[in-house]
């Protein structure tokens, strides 16, 4: 097909010459890994609260809670970014706005994005936490409160530990998203690892090789959320109980 | 102990319950009988608060449920309540389903919960299943851990919701058992259950509900040799037949 593969190029220095090929494609994939990291303990710290509200009886907070959800469940990721990005600094109280805008502009892009990234994830981690409070025996509620256990003491002791165990295999596919989502980031510039992807394929004209790259640094990242995930699992499972011994 | 006045409850326009009034004395123990969806399992709800009801009210150790101002949470602690499904906490221990609500909620020390549910759970003969998890015991094992661990909080009386008709047959006397042993020591009781056996054992007073209604509130010995109204004679009729 007369395409010349040349595996080295990432070895050669760079065009701007501070870096080598293979260095550019590892700062996308750290910026990947810590931009997506950051973003997930938000999205399950504030996930984990706005699914609890979503059970809850008061109607204020279960309502106020899935209005959170729906809002950033529904707007698609790439325009919550460009609203974090270019519309939130405006938005702001002018002299916060204006501290945003003169702070570096890498940072910049990386705080739009890694707000974006975890409200949005947080929502859909908000809907897991619900299901896992629901698919819970209703009793489990009762048997709790029976025992002199207040509303949050119920919640904290009886329902929460055993939701949170039902809930680790779909919160594993919420996990490897968020990392599959920060490549949206690349939009506004951030340089994650689909954008030094792109940026190898100007300077070098090798897109296969860069893409294979990509692709393969994309497949660890899921390699290794899946053992991770797959550890946690086995060491929270419950003796007798859905598949434990 | 507990007395109830004139409780109503419904849900839109289905009547729950409707003027339901009793007492229960110190060291009685009643058991609620009647067809399912009679409101028995209701009734008992509402003497702790689990449901809630709109009108009558319900004073339990000089306590009123219904009162907004009233700390249902401590109210609770002194009321046991064992549920047809068991409703063990699945991922802890048994002894620590047993201790847990001992700490957290009465304040003890670790120890000395740990100590009384080892007490408890020799009681019900299960001492040696304590380092294990509720989805390993028999239902029957799991029953009679729910009844210690309701034991636990030291009740002023206890509540049953159906204790054994979740239960393999075999099952069910290994429990039964432990709730004739627990009226014989005193503990003042009131047990929703279809054990006509044990009701006619160990109970002071059988109430017999219909379409949320209480029919029949009697002496047993009334109750199963001249029951007054005619659902309950149809109902023993079917029931004691077997």
């Amino acid at each position: 097909m007369g395409y010349n593969w040349n595996w080295g190029i990432f070895l050669q220095p760079t065009a701007t010459g501070d870096d080598t090929y293979l260095g550019w494609m590892f700062y996308g994939f750290k910026m990947t890994i810590a931009l997506s990291l950051s973003a997930w303990l938000i999205a399950l710290a504030l996930g984990a609260v706005v699914g609890v509200l979503r059970t809850v009886p008061n109607k204020w907070l279960s309502g106020l809670a899935t209005a959170y959800v729906e809002i950033f469940r529904n707007i698609p990721l790439l325009v919550q970014l460009f609203l974090w990005y270019f519309v939130m600094p405006e938005l702001l109280p002018e002299a916060l706005g204006n501290a945003f805008k003169q702070t570096n502009p890498i940072m910049q892009q990386f705080v739009a994005s890694m707000v974006c990234l975890a409200l949005f994830t947080s929502a859909r981690v908000a809907e897991q936490v619900r299901s896992g409070i629901n698919s819970l025996p209703p009793g489990q509620k009762n048997a709790g409160l029976a025992m002199g256990f207040t509303l949050p003491q119920t919640y904290r002791y009886v329902m929460l530990p055993m939701a949170v165990r039902l809930i680790v295999p779909p919160l594993t596919s919420e996990f490897l998203n968020i990392f599959k989502n920060s490549a949206v980031c690349s939009t506004i510039g951030l340089l994650e690892l689909a954008a030094q992807g792109r940026q190898l394929v100007d300077y070098t004209a090798q897109p296969y090789e860069s893409f294979i790259a990509v692709t393969i640094a994309y497949l660890l990242i899921n390699v290794v959320v899946m053992s991770g995930m797959r550890w946690v699992e086995e060491h929270v499972r419950v003796p007798g109980y859905l598949g434990g011994k | 102990m507990i007395t109830m006045n004139k409780v109503s409850k419904h849900y839109g326009s289905f009547q729950v319950l409707a003027d339901c009034t009793t007492q229960v004395h110190k060291g009685e123990v009643i058991v609620v009988c009647g067809p399912s969806g009679s409101g028995k399992s209701t009734l008992i709800k509402c003497v702790n608060g689990l449901e809630p009801f709109q009108s009558g009210e319900i004073i339990v150790n000089g306590v009123s449920v219904g009162d907004p101002k009233t700390n249902l949470s401590k109210l609770r602690s002194t009321v046991g309540m064992v549920f047809q499904n068991f409703e063990l906490f699945p991922h802890m221990s048994i002894i620590d389903n047993l201790a847990i609500a001992q700490t957290k909620v009465l304040g003890r020390t670790q120890e000395q919960a740990r100590e009384k549910g080892f007490k408890l759970l020799d009681r019900v003969g299960l001492r040696a299943q304590a380092e294990k998890y509720p989805g390993q015991l028999s239902g029957g094992q799991q029953q009679r851990v729910a009844i210690a661990r309701a034991l636990a909080m030291d009740p002023i009386c206890m509540l049953f919701d159906e204790p054994t008709s979740a239960l393999d047959p075999e099952m069910v006397n290994e429990v039964l058992d432990v709730m004739t042993e627990l009226a014989q020591e005193g503990m003042t009781m009131m047990c929703v259950t279809h054990e006509m056996g044990f009701a006619k054992r160990v109970a002071s007073r059988v109430i017999f509900m219909d379409q949320g209604r209480i029919v029949e509130d009697d002496s047993k010995e009334a109750f199963f040799e001249h029951a007054r109204s005619e659902r309950a004679q149809q109902f023993l009729a079917k029931i004691l037949h077997h």
